[in-house]
Order: structure tokens, then C-alpha cells, then sequence
């Protein structure tokens, strides 16, 4: 073992993210031997109590992937496990981790559940407005003084292929949802506590994803229509209004 | 791009659909009473750690507690809603505030941009002391989220006394370090658990938040005696405690029965015991309840802070009849 303290600490978080000491891969002869002269059942115990709880975390908010998974569900636990260390402590990360590792998972696997990468993305994006995460947005040039509208900050927009709203609706998973493209917009509207979605017609969609930075609604053109919709967006949190 | 949006807003307007889901988050919170420390300053504030999921019964039981303690990586990386929750209670009862994502021990120099964000919660929860654990969670690259044991010999004291230093000199309150409960020994550890505490906070002058329930986890799991470690710490070193109720794990792989350090269930006569013992020694500021799961089973939680209660005032009474507590809050 290295000697140098933190390269111990480096090989000992190796072993403890590592399927062998988490799940007991690799069978009892490997376990037997301790482990640099420390006790390896208690490695064990320790590699189980880490991930039992950062799973924990991860599947409140991916609760209805997860039962969409069914029996699969503990097949692609354990293989996150395996592949994804945990690289941060906060729970967004991890979450990222998790939705990212599903999808790259979905690509390569024959999708008896096309809808289940959509289901995923909806639930991280409920995870990243309940934190508030901002993705993809430039800094804004010069905020204080502008007047305009813009994309509200922490709203996460989502293009789904299908529409799974549905399954947010009803909970029950049963029905298979209809592929539709379905463009969303997660956020928390002034004054909620929890994120809502709204489903955006596309155009819309697209004008919400272009709004990075105050715009002058005057460049959209000045219309009743567009006006009204403007008033509409803002009020359920999906554009900020100033000036 | 715009006039493509624009004639394209025109053939679609006015409608946009509302849909999908909007689970109800929280209620309104009601302003209870303050919550006040007590009058008598060698009885420690007893009360609880802040639980978001808790946040409207921990309100509408505000009058229970003498104080809550703040977990400040949860103002870091938590929610909009469950920051302004936390925030919300400045004022409301004293606070304190607890880490749990420094981590001391890791053998790289100390995250100074977390240290200044934990600096300004402390200042925004007006909290008189900041505790962290012994311990180490992540390596660069792998974050465990899991507090890890340190090799237990002078040369990692002496890293962890200069890191110490670096905090104490940019958080504006006492520093403390907690005794954390561990499954394994490095084989190199040459000093008690005692030795290695007292070697840090003699050199630094950094107290110790005495988690009691840890203290009583790690006798039974590596069969030592509690009491001698309550007697290797200089009187008036432990400044905060914290108490908890864990669980016996049994596993094939394990030889034997191991408890738990799963802040899940009451608290356990041997960890009040050692509160005891500590309190005959020490005058914590506070000692706080520690409850993380079955976080439905809330009367567990108010009859622990009553039993904690109760051992307070049984130690004082014990006090009055000639035996003073040694040491101070300071």
C-alpha cells in the first residue's frame, strides 16, 4: 500500500465504490485476505452503508423511472454503481450521475421502454428546479440595466419524444405514453413551493430557449398576441418581465 | 431568427397548454414562539438538528427546543425553498451550525471557497459555534459522502492541527471538532481516540462536540471502555454533544452483530449514561438530538428530548448535592 496519506485514502475509496466490496462481486476468496491490514468485512459494511445511502437519495427522486424499471430496476443500480462513483456530495450530482447513466444504459440496450429516457429527464429536471440549477445560460451581459423579458432563471426546458405526462399525472405508469414531441418547461412559479410543469407549443418552445439575455419585446414586434402571451409565460414563472 | 419565431408566434398564438403535475410542497409556515436558551448557564440548550422534512412539525414544536442545529452544507447545495426555510428561523430560536462536507482529514489542502461559503451562513444564522467531524468523506475525483476514520498517529494530528488553523482563521466563531463513529482501524493508528482528540485541541484550542451515541458505538463495536475515554479529555473540552439512536446491523460476512450509527431509532440507556458521565466533567452549551429515518415516528423524537431533559436535571441535582460540574462553556 502507498505510503503517502493520501494516495491510502485514494485506493480506499477505490475499493469501497467498487462492486466487490459493495456487492461482495468476485466471491468469498477475495474477501477472506484482509484488505492493507484493515478488516475487510468492515470495509464491507462500511461500501454497503455508502451506497445504500446514496441510492436512497437518488430514488426519491427518480421514483417512477424506477418503478417503470420494475425488475430491472436492481440490475441497473448495480451496474451504476459499478460504473459511476460518486464524484460529489451534492445530491444533483449525483442525480446527473444516475439520469446520465441510464440514458447512456437506454442507448446501448434494446428499449423495450423507449419512454423510460424521457420519464428520467422529466424527474431530474424536477431535481434541478427544486435546487434551482441554471444550465446553459450564458452570463448575462449587463443585467442591472436592461429592460425586457428573458427565460426565468432555474427553469429547465425539456423536449421529450414522448409525451409522459401521463405518468406525472396519474402516477400509474400502466399505460405506454404516446411518442409526440412534447416540448416542457419545468420551473417553480412565484409564489409555489414545487416545480410545475407546463407543456409549450413549439414555437413558443423555441422562443423560451433563445431568451438567455433581457430582450426587447419591441424586436418580437409589439402585438396584442404577442403581448398576451408574453403576460401569460411570465405569469406562470416561464419568462421574467422588467421595464 | 427572430422574424422566423415571430411569423411562426403568429399562427400559433394565443394558446400555450398548461399541464402535468405540481405535487403541493409545504404549507404556510406559522411564526411560533421563540424558543430561548435557558436562564440557568451551566444547563445546556437541548434540542434537535433541522430536518427539512420536519420543517412544519419542527415549527409548531418550536417551544419544545432550546435550540436547532443548522447543517450548513444543506444552505450550500440545498434548495431554494429549503434554504429560505432554514433562514426563516434566524430569530426565531438560536441556532448552531454543524458540517458535514469539510472534510478535515483528506490530504489536500483545505477547500477555501467552501470555508468562505460556510463563514458567510454561520454569520447569516448568527450561530456561536461551528462543528465538524474527525474525519474524511472524498479523495479528489470520488466524493463517498461518508464520514471515514483518519490513521490515529502525530504526523496526521499535525496535518490536521495546521487545517484547524486555517479555519479558525476564517470563521468568525469557536471551532469543534466531533468524534466520529467508525467501522474500521487503520493498522498504523498508534494513539487512542482520546489521545488523538486531545493532541488536536490542546494545539489548537478547539473544543469538542461529544457525540455520545458515537463514543457508546465504538466501545461496543471495538471493546474498549467509554468511560476511560470520558476521563482522558480535559474538563471543559466538550462544548457541544450530540445524542442519537442507532441499530444493530447482522450480516453473513460480518463476525458478529455491529451497531449502527443510523440516527433511526431512540436513543440507546448507555449513550444517556455517558451523557451523564460527561455532563459531571463538562458544561456543553448544548446537546442536540440527532434524527435522520423513520422520521415519522416524531413522538420517538419528543420523548428523547425529555429523556435528555430529565438526565440534565438529575445531573444538576447530583451537582447541587456536592459534585460541581468541572469546567466551563467557555
Amino acid at each position: 500500500m502507498a505510503n503517502r496519506l493520501l494516495d491510502r485514502q485514494v485506493e480506499l475509496l477505490e475499493y469501497l465504490t467498487s462492486g466487490a466490496a459493495i456487492f461482495g462481486d468476485g466471491g468469498d476468496a477475495a474477501h477472506e485476505a484482509a484488505w492493507h491490514g484493515i478488516d475487510r468485512s468492515s470495509l464491507r459494511l462500511e461500501a454497503r452503508f455508502s451506497h445504500e445511502k446514496r441510492m436512497e437519495k437518488i430514488a426519491v427522486v427518480f421514483r417512477r423511472t424506477l418503478k417503470i424499471l420494475g425488475d430491472d430496476a436492481s440490475a441497473v443500480v448495480r451496474a451504476f454503481a459499478a460504473a459511476c462513483p460518486p464524484v460529489d456530495i451534492s445530491r444533483i450530482e449525483n442525480e446527473r450521475q444516475f439520469h446520465d447513466f441510464l440514458c447512456d444504459r437506454l442507448r446501448c440496450e434494446r428499449l423495450d421502454l423507449p419512454f423510460v429516457r424521457d420519464v428520467a429527464a422529466c424527474e431530474l429536471a424536477f431535481a434541478k428546479a427544486r435546487v434551482g440549477v441554471e444550465e446553459g445560460e450564458p452570463q448575462a451581459r449587463s443585467d442591472e440595466d436592461r429592460d425586457g423579458i428573458r427565460r426565468r432563471r432555474g427553469l429547465v426546458l425539456l423536449r421529450c419524444v414522448y409525451d409522459i405526462r401521463p405518468i406525472f399525472e396519474g402516477g400509474s405508469g400502466e399505460a405506454a405514453p404516446i411518442k409526440r414531441d412534447t416540448p416542457l418547461a419545468i420551473g417553480i412559479p412565484p409564489g409555489a413551493d414545487e416545480p410545475r410543469v407546463l407543456e409549450l407549443l413549439p414555437a413558443v418552445f423555441d422562443l423560451v430557449a433563445a431568451l438567455d439575455d433581457w430582450t426587447d419585446p419591441a424586436a418580437l414586434g409589439a402585438t396584442p398576441e404577442l403581448q398576451a402571451l408574453i403576460r401569460d409565460l411570465a405569469q406562470h414563472g416561464v419568462l421574467e418581465v422588467r421595464g | 431568427m427572430w422574424l422566423w419565431l415571430w411569423l411562426r408566434l403568429r399562427l400559433i398564438l394565443p394558446q400555450v397548454r398548461h399541464a402535468v403535475s405540481g405535487r403541493s410542497g409545504p404549507t404556510g409556515r406559522s411564526a411560533s414562539g421563540i424558543g430561548a436558551m435557558t436562564s440557568d448557564e451551566r444547563r445546556p440548550a437541548v434540542g434537535i438538528g433541522y430536518r427539512a422534512a420536519l420543517d412544519d412539525w419542527t415549527r409548531a414544536n418550536i417551544e419544545r427546543f432550546d435550540v436547532i442545529e443548522i447543517t450548513v452544507d444543506h444552505c450550500i447545495y440545498g434548495g431554494k425553498a429549503a434554504k429560505s426555510a432554514i433562514f426563516d428561523l434566524v430569530g426565531r430560536i438560536p441556532l448552531t451550525a454543524h458540517g458535514v462536507g469539510l472534510s478535515i482529514g483528506t490530504d489536500v489542502p483545505l477547500d477555501l471557497a467552501y470555508l468562505d461559503a460556510v463563514a458567510g451562513i454561520v454569520d447569516r444564522l448568527e450561530a456561536p459555534a461551528y462543528s465538524e467531524h474527525l474525519a474524511f468523506t472524498r479523495v479528489p475525483g470520488c466524493d463517498l459522502a461518508n464520514l471515514l476514520p483518519l490513521p490515529k498517529t502525530v504526523t496526521v494530528a499535525q496535518s490536521i492541527i495546521a487545517k484547524v488553523r486555517v479555519v479558525q482563521s476564517r470563521i468568525g466563531v469557536p471551532f469543534l471538532l466531533e468524534n466520529i463513529t467508525y467501522l474500521f482501524e487503520w493498522p498504523d493508528s498508534d494513539l487512542s481516540d482520546a489521545e488523538f482528540l486531545n493532541l488536536i485541541c490542546r494545539e489548537t484550542g478547539a473544543g469538542l462536540l461529544l457525540d455520545v451515541e458515537n463514543l457508546h458505538l465504538n466501545s461496543c463495536n471495538h471493546g474498549f471502555d467509554p468511560y476511560a475515554f470520558l476521563d482522558a479529555l480535559p474538563a471543559g473540552l466538550v462544548k457541544e454533544v450530540h445524542v442519537a439512536g442507532g441499530v444493530t446491523v447482522r450480516e453473513d460476512f460480518l463476525k458478529g452483530p455491529f451497531l449502527a450509527d443510523s440516527h433511526s431509532h431512540p436513543v440507546p440507556d448507555g449513550a444517556l449514561d455517558l451523557l451523564d458521565y460527561a455532563l459531571a466533567r463538562h458544561a456543553p452549551a448544548t446537546v442536540v438530538l440527532e434524527r435522520d429515518d423513520r422520521l415519522d415516528a416524531v413522538n420517538e423524537i419528543l420523548d428523547d428530548v425529555e429523556r435528555i431533559r430529565a438526565r440534565i436535571s438529575s445531573q444538576q441535582s447530583e451537582n447541587v448535592h456536592g459534585q460541581p460540574t468541572v469546567g466551563s462553556a467557555g
